[in-house]
């Protein structure tokens, strides 16, 4: 049955590059919501009502989707917390987004949805860009077959786009079908159950059975480190070392209350799994507990933090061309956000000469620091703020097909927390 | 440095051959640029071997692969001579503003802004603030990023033409390099009137602040057009430029190549794979290049005295729109690659005659009219402009690049000042279809033709033919419209954001190298000197607020054609 309420929204005047509500219906069905779509755009224009009377301004309204973005959220706050970031990247990136949140399997099969257009402004004297957003909630049988949910609400020919915000359910037929028809798929393994690491390792695994890109925001977010750490090896002295590397060691926050074993480490075994696939190494020994001193880590004012206390972190071998890499990844008592990466060393020995590189963050900036044969020679700052989802959604969404960067980073990181899970 | 540490010699094109276009053998060619660089002395020779050994390039380093930038630019400082001009206020530092703001600036980053007049560091930061709150293309100010770049910039008084001052700049930026760690690393940018470039850049020399020690870090210079008023004072300055900086640390501003459309141009013809196999002379019919300026002289009446519309715009703009438009695909995207193929479309239209100057271009000077709803005064009323000026506001040229791609095919350019609106097009009209199968339409249907906007409205449209509605078979021109707004309704960055930045990251593919300059100066240097022999039309000879005089109509009139509608 199809029953439908709603219609355009009166309000203010917009101000340019400011989404606003344009249109709120519901609807009941998947055919509802197909009639509600083209409800919206059978309106001559998004700015008058239903009487054809002007309610806003002079702009006509424009759909101009460059994709369909798919949302999966398993809990509502969830939802409304991605829409809101998905709002934010109307102008930029107009999308027909479907934000879709699995209910309550049992049960006889239920759908309700709410639809809505947001439009913005793209300067005052241009014409609004819309975008239609669809928030179905799915319960019983139907509720556990998203592809067939997702499917008949797509737009023909445009890319789709995955955005899977907590733990995907990975390796699950209602997944495996969703991700079949994706092109791209965004999860974020900094938000993984546990260390992250099995899931990494089930990421890993889709990436090789499916022609998916996949933006990993535990990935996209650290950019800031990695753009540091090349901006060493862009000097032509310090280029040669870089295929000497000796060791790679990646300490990270963990809180007292936490241990080693439940912090979520996808975000530190990143940074080791990147710069063994841009440097071609392989991984021989993956990761697995390592003795160690304990050490104090830095608190948020700076200063040092109490003594550790969560184990002496995991260590592993890599293999590069001709010699071993030792990988260390070490957890540091910290008020920092447990799993964040609080420092990367870099050994080097190149003709007899060493090289040890320093990389820490702050707010708004990453440090670098270099010695060279015990030598301090050089030090540099990068004004590098951490970066938003609205950021790391955008260049999620950006990216064209597969990043072969991040598919390397992804493998190796995966090669490390012990091989792709099938 | 060991030798494995010298990065990679990338393997380099063969040097192109002076282009002598078969198809117009009478064509008197002017001096090759190329054979004017080779080296003559032994400082030369050592320093153009000097300029083989490349530095690092970013994808020698496997780390650099997917970042968002394809280099942090080094710790570095600016030095702005002319810091207290029109140009840094409405252009150099609202661009630096933006960059530093986004992050996009080395975290060392020092702006040495370096003027005649009396300030102190806070006074002329004061100014500078006053100036991004009118032209920063981002308001309201960021006051974190405000106080924050406002740190950074420190004021140095320099008289240009004061030796003794370039002592003490070569020991302020000493103590800058130690304080601030930016490692001997100095942009210099010349935003000063060009009568002083040559002793700025002698001066520089002078204290050794063109030297690129191995531990020293690297020095650039950027130059602000005009670079010359004429072939010889190209020529001049760029020896003068030369006796003291390689041609690799030379960076020639034209702002018009910074442009975010402009450089769409590239990734429009060479990233689709639709238009190069018609973008030649077997499908396009002629090019028109439009750059249409709705106000006057304002305020510059003495520089426009001086220059006039061919200096002012035919010699850099229109010329570059025009070689960007007509350059063959470059191997590589690097910036030698890019401009070599640049030079070679400049070379192929080679010189020409005063008899051809006076039959294929067009000059025009405005008189009074109405601009919009405004009354305007003509050229000749507006302050510090002769009364009797021969001054030319407006230019149109037929010209011609004779190569195997575009013989015959004719480029029509034209810019001017008062006319009826703001506009930058380049209008790509094709040839008509070889067989009329709807001649019974009602509306003869147009060929085809692709507009380039660059400004304003930036975006492409692509004009073709469609049936009617209804019973009958009748065709009917539509348009399919990109616009830049609407598709990625995100702010582009402004020009001078795009050049600095590459100067600071030393990528010089948007710059003009000097055999560009040159190559340009030799085309527009004989229209120049015939109608220095010649007496002028009868100037005014277009009403301000009109497309220009009636001569530039009858130009394509006499092929055939008439200018595109804008």
């Amino acid at each position: 049955m199809t029953m439908m309420t709603g219609g355009p929204i009166t309000f203010a005047p917009a101000r340019p590059g400011e989404p606003i509500l344009r249109w709120k219906s519901r609807a009941r069905s998947i055919e509802g919501i197909e009639q509600e779509l083209a409800r919206i755009w059978a309106q001559p224009d998004l700015n008058r009502d239903a009487d054809g009377d002007e309610i806003v301004d002079r702009h006509v309204a424009a759909r101009t989707s460059v994709m369909n973005l798919v949302v999966i959220a398993r809990r509502p706050e969830v939802g409304e917390g991605c829409a809101a970031t998905i709002q934010l990247l109307t102008g930029r990136h107009p999308s027909r987004t479907t934000i879709l949140l699995p209910a309550d399997p049992d049960g006889p099969s239920w759908l309700d949805a709410q639809i809505q257009a947001h439009c913005v402004l793209p300067r005052e004297d241009a014409a609004a860009t819309c975008a239609e957003t669809i928030y179905v909630t799915a319960g019983g049988e139907g509720g556990r077959h998203l592809d067939a949910i997702v499917a008949p609400l797509l737009i023909h020919d445009l890319p789709v786009t995955v955005w899977w915000p907590d733990e995907p359910a990975f390796g699950t037929p209602p997944a495996n079908d969703l991700f079949e028809m994706a092109d791209r798929l965004i999860v974020d393994g900094s938000h993984w159950r546990g260390t992250g690491l099995d899931q990494l390792r089930r990421l890993a695994a889709l990436q090789e059975r499916l022609p998916l890109a996949i933006s990993d925001f535990a990935l996209v977010r650290q950019s800031r480190w990695r753009e540091a750490i090349a901006s060493i090896f862009d000097i032509p002295d310090f280029l040669p070392y870089l295929s000497h590397l000796r060791r790679i060691a990646v300490t990270y926050a963990v809180r007292e209350d936490g241990g080693a074993d439940t912090t979520n480490i996808v975000k530190p075994v990143y940074h080791a799994g990147w710069l063994a696939s841009r440097l071609g190494m392989r991984v021989t020994k993956p990761l697995s507990p390592v003795a160690g001193p304990i050490r104090r880590g830095p608190t948020r004012a700076g200063g040092a933090g109490p003594l550790a206390t969560a184990g002496s972190g995991l260590g592993a071998t890599l293999r590069a061309e001709r010699h071993e890499v030792a990988v260390v990844v070490r957890p540091v008592l910290s008020e920092m956000p447990p799993g964040t990466t609080l420092r990367i060393e870099l050994l080097a020995d190149w003709r007899g000469s060493e090289l040890r590189a320093d990389i820490t963050a702050e707010q708004e900036a990453v440090h670098a620091r270099i010695w060279q044969d015990g030598v301090h020679a050089l030090e540099r700052g990068f004004n590098a703020p951490r970066r938003k989802d609205v950021d790391l959604l955008a260049e999620a969404i950006e990216g064209g097909g597969r990043d072969p960067v991040a598919v390397g980073a992804i493998r190796l990181a995966a090669d490390l927390a012990g091989g792709a899970l099938r | 440095m060991t030798d494995t540490a010298v990065p990679k010699r990338r393997k380099t094109k063969p040097e192109s051959p002076a282009v002598a276009p078969e198809s117009a053998p009478d064509k008197p060619t002017y001096p090759s640029p190329r054979q004017k660089d080779a080296p003559r002395t032994m400082r030369e020779l050592r320093l153009s071997r000097g300029a083989r050994k490349r530095p690092a390039k970013a994808d020698e380093n496997p780390l650099r692969e997917g970042l968002r930038l394809e280099r942090v630019p080094d710790p570095s400082t600016l030095v702005l001579f002319g810091a207290t001009g029109d140009l840094a206020h409405r252009k150099v530092v609202p661009a630096l503003y933006q960059l530093w703001r986004t992050n996009l600036l080395p975290h060392e980053f020092v702006l040495l802004a370096a003027g005649r007049r009396e300030y102190d560091d806070d006074a002329l930061r004061a100014e500078f603030r006053a100036s991004l709150e009118k032209y920063s293309r981002v308001l309201p100010l960021d006051e974190a990023a405000w106080r924050s770049f406002a740190s950074r910039i420190n004021y140095f008084r320099l008289d240009f033409s004061d030796a003794s001052g370039y002592d003490r700049l070569a020991k302020r930026l000493a103590e800058i390099d130690k304080q601030q760690n930016s490692r001997g690393n100095h942009l210099y940018y010349l935003a000063t009137q060009p009568s002083q470039f040559a002793e700025i850049v002698t001066q520089l020399g002078r204290v050794g602040l063109d030297h690129e020690r191995h531990e020293g870090g690297w020095q650039r210079i950027v130059i602000e057009k005009p670079f010359g008023h004429d072939l010889d004072s190209a020529i001049r300055l760029n020896r003068e430029v030369g006796k003291v900086f390689r041609e690799r640390q030379v960076y020639r501003i034209d702002h018009y190549l910074g442009k975010e459309t402009v450089r769409n141009l590239l990734v429009f013809r060479f990233g689709n794979g639709i238009f190069e196999p018609i973008w030649n002379r077997r499908h396009i019919d002629h090019v028109q290049i439009t750059v249409a300026e709705s106000l006057g002289v304002e305020n510059r009446g003495a520089f426009y005295e001086e220059t006039g519309a061919s200096r002012d715009f035919l010699q850099n703009h229109l010329l570059q729109l025009m070689s960007l438009v007509a350059m063959e695909p470059p191997a590589t995207f690097d910036a030698d690659a890019l401009r070599d193929e640049k030079v070679k479309v400049i070379r192929a239209i080679g010189e020409m005659t005063p008899d051809e100057i006076r039959g294929d271009v067009v000059r025009g000077q405005y008189g009074p009219g109405w601009v919009g709803a405004a009354q305007v005064p003509g050229y000749r009323s507006e302050p510090d402009v002769d009364p009797a000026s021969e001054t030319e506001t407006y230019i149109a040229a037929r010209l011609e690049v004779d190569d195997w791609r575009w013989s015959g095919v004719p480029f029509y350019l034209r810019t001017g000042k008062r006319l009826p609106k703001r506009a930058t097009e380049i209008a790509i009209q094709f040839k008509e279809v070889p067989h009329r199968l709807f001649r019974d339409s009602a509306v003869e249907p147009d060929p085809n033709l692709l507009a380039i906007r660059i400004q304003p409205d930036e975006g492409i449209m692509l004009r073709f033919g469609a049936k009617v509605p209804g019973l009958g078979i009748d065709v009917r021109s539509v348009n399919m419209d990109f616009t830049y707004g609407s598709a990625f309704s995100v702010d582009s960055p402004d020009a001078y954001e795009t050049l600095i930045l590459d100067a600071l990251l030393g990528d010089p593919s948007l710059f003009t190298r000097a055999d560009e300059v040159e190559g340009a100066w030799g085309i527009v240097t004989p229209m120049i000197e015939t109608w220095a022999n010649d007496p002028p039309p009868d100037f005014p000879n277009y009403e301000a607020g009109t497309w220009g005089p009636e001569e530039a109509d009858k130009l394509l009139a006499r092929d055939g054609r008439r200018w595109r509608r804008i």
